[in-house]
């Protein structure tokens, strides 16, 4: 036997074994430390495929904070209690992810979201409440007084399912319930891939639905200070910052989410959008909310992080003065409406005579923009589209209101 | 009929590569159907391997009735092709991935860069089988060297194949060991003058590569009868290649023809020059 030939070839042998071991122990750990075989191969696998296919998806899941701290696609992809799995390629994923996905990471976040008004309300607000139980829509009742016990909005009937489906829905269904028991889906403000606090914390994000007659405060805060610093100084901004550490010194200009979410300079961040709310500015006669004390001051100590107390003081007092002038006007027209319909003047299906497109606009627009307004410091939305408008169709109304009584001799 | 052609180690090496191109065709359409042919180009290697076989069967009988020159002809049409499918398969390959990110993550998430090169090892084997004669040590010797190559390749392919699932079981570990203690072996005829003990020793290391295998193939099946898939076909597709460890067994072949020749075990020329 050639014991020299033994010696080396064992030599080779053993050295390219240790070279393969080294390398492996050099990987990272989310491609070593996962639970199953099936979580190491999405660590990779998955971007093989849609890398060529759908390359936009796996760039910005590289971009995002989730890549960064190891999270796999199967991680969020996985099927959870209540949702159907999909076969895919050697996996079994779910591709409807819900905020139940989110939520087994981020247990707070989702209960806070639950609470607030983007949850169950603004879905009951499009399709009624007849996908909640009793117990939900009583729960959620207390919270959010007269927002869960409602039908379906008449428009969704009137306008038709496609207009329904492609619009109202789209943005109401924030508060969707899921089969698997959750609510919402945390990536209609965050977005899929990126799973980006930046993405949420820009105004535009907000404004995606929050925009037009309706509500339009991306309108209001665009021509407000804040938006116009906002669009000046944005690229100085670290819209990125951790939102448990957020600072002045990171969003020293505000966008909605620094207001009405941030845990600014060690206030605690939330996902319930009402909480520091003190009225109900969207409805038709503006009542303060639950609570309204606790969240006026919780909004007030926000503002206190940029603005003097005066300051503070003035805008709201200035606010409510315009909250009430605006409930004066709405509740007299209000009032004709009534004795329209006392009179049986005011048919029972909605939306079907003029005046009651003209009281609608009325309150649901040029209402709901005045008082918003007042409070986000945008002067012409109070002035030439809040209460001008409300102005003229209050003179609309009173003329059409009259017309009907001249026509039906009452 | 050409006396003695069945015992000569050119027809066994002409019989290994008719069996492996013709057996390529279903390990390729499987790996290729893993993303349904996405390219044209991906049947290239498909249809080489189903049409191959039926130019070397051809050559086959050239080789056993004495009709050289048909069967060199052949030969360096199929190899050349082959060698040229396979250096082409290794640069599509990785433009899968790792072109575009040069680094040892894509490489082990990119197309499997060093499996076309079997076809340039089998294309090799036919030219090679052309021009040099087996009565020669060099013809042995280059056998030997293919082999090596391929269990070289499998060293790559055990590491890149197994990281893609971080080695999560421990026995995934043993293709890699085999084929590093099967390079270290074969490499030592090439460079050292080793004894009939020795090539002795290194013909049972094949046998444990076949065993490797055989064990592999075993494993690969299991894991893909357990695999998530709507059927087993899609099952296999995504799962474990079902027909990667048989190139342990196939390589072994190989390696032990050359390993026979050198060792002189068999009274032909090669041999009986080396001794």
């Amino acid at each position: 036997m050639n014991f020299r030939a033994v010696f080396i070839a064992i030599v080779i042998g053993t050295g390219l074994i240790v070279s393969a071991y080294i390398v492996n122990s050099r990987r990272p750990a989310i491609v070593t430390q996962q639970p199953t075989a099936d979580y190491v191969k999405a660590s990779g696998k998955c971007a093989e495929c849609h890398r060529n296919n759908q390359y936009s998806i796996v760039h910005e899941y590289e971009m995002s904070k989730h890549a960064a701290k190891g999270v796999t696609c199967l991680d969020c992809h996985q099927v959870l209690t209540g949702q159907t799995g999909t076969n895919h390629n050697g996996f079994v994923i779910n591709n409807g992810i819900t905020s139940a996905n989110c939520r087994a990471c981020h247990m707070a976040v989702y209960e806070q979201f639950a609470r607030s008004r983007h949850a169950a309300p603004s879905w009951v607000a499009v399709v009624g409440n007849k996908d909640f139980s009793p117990e939900m829509i009583e729960q959620m009742e207390k919270l959010h007084p007269g927002s869960m016990k409602r039908a379906a909005h008449p428009l969704t009937k009137l306008e038709g399912e496609s207009s329904a489906k492609s619009g109202c829905i789209t943005c109401h269904a924030i508060g969707k319930p899921n089969a698997d028991g959750s609510i919402g889906n945390c990536t209609l403000c965050h977005t899929r891939h990126t799973s980006s606090v930046e993405i949420a914390r820009l105004p535009s994000t907000c404004g995606q639905c929050h925009l037009g007659p309706d509500h339009s405060q991306i309108e209001i805060y665009t021509q407000s200070k804040h938006g116009i610093m906002f669009a000046a100084q944005q690229n100085q901004l670290n819209l990125k910052a951790p939102s448990d550490s957020l600072t002045t010194k990171d969003m020293f200009i505000p966008t909605c989410a620094t207001c009405h979410m941030s845990g600014l300079n060690g206030r605690g961040v939330t996902h319930d959008p009402s909480e520091r709310l003190s009225y109900n500015l969207f409805a038709e006669v503006t009542a303060p909310r639950p609570n309204a004390d606790r969240a006026q001051a919780k909004m007030k100590d926000i503002c206190l992080q940029c603005h003097t107390p005066p300051l503070v003081d003035r805008i709201y007092k200035e606010g409510a003065a315009v909250v009430d002038a605006t409930n004066e006007k709405v509740l007299a027209a209000k009032s004709i409406m009534d004795s329209l319909k006392a009179d049986g003047l005011i048919s029972t299906n909605a939306f079907s005579q003029t005046i009651q497109f003209t009281y609608f606009d009325l309150w649901h627009y040029y209402g709901r923009t005045a008082k918003h307004a007042a409070f986000m410091g945008g002067a012409d939305y109070v002035q030439w589209h809040g209460n001008y408008p409300i102005l003229q169709h209050t003179v609309e109304l009173k003329e059409q209101a009259a017309q009907l009584r001249k026509e039906n001799g009452k | 009929m050409e006396n003695n052609w069945l015992r000569r180690p050119r027809t066994w090496v002409e019989v290994f590569v008719l069996f492996n191109l013709g057996g390529l065709a279903p390990d390729i359409f499987l790996a290729h159907s893993v993303n349904a042919f996405h390219s044209r180009a991906e049947y290239t290697p498909l249809i080489f391997s189903l049409v191959a076989p039926m130019l070397l069967l051809p050559a086959l009988w050239a080789l056993a009735t004495g009709r050289s020159a048909l069967w060199r002809g052949l030969g360096f049409l199929v190899g050349g092709a082959a060698v040229i499918i396979g250096i082409t398969g290794l640069v599509l390959h990785l433009q899968s991935q790792f072109f575009q990110a040069w680094t040892l993550a894509s490489l082990v998430y990119a197309a499997p860069f060093a499996a076309p090169l079997a076809y340039t090892g089998l294309g090799s084997l036919l030219l090679m089988n052309r021009m040099v004669s087996d009565q020669k040590i060099e013809w042995a010797q280059w056998v030997i060297f293919l082999a090596l190559g391929g269990f070289a390749g499998n060293f790559i392919f055990s590491i890149t194949d197994h990281a893609q699932n971080g080695f999560f079981h421990r026995t995934e570990w043993i293709p890699v060991i085999s084929s590093a203690i099967a390079v270290g072996f074969l490499v030592m005829p090439l460079v050292l003058k080793t004894d009939r003990a020795f090539l002795r020793l290194c013909g049972f290391v094949m046998l444990a590569q076949a065993a490797v295998g055989a064990l592999g193939f075993i494993f690969h099946a299991l894991a893909d009868w357990h695999n998530n898939g709507e059927n087993l076909f899609l099952r296999i597709v995504h799962g474990a290649p079902i027909f990667a460890p048989t190139l342990f067994c196939d390589l072994a072949v190989l390696a032990g023809i050359g390993i026979w020749c050198l060792s002189g075990t068999r009274p032909r020329a090669a041999c009986d020059t080396y001794r």
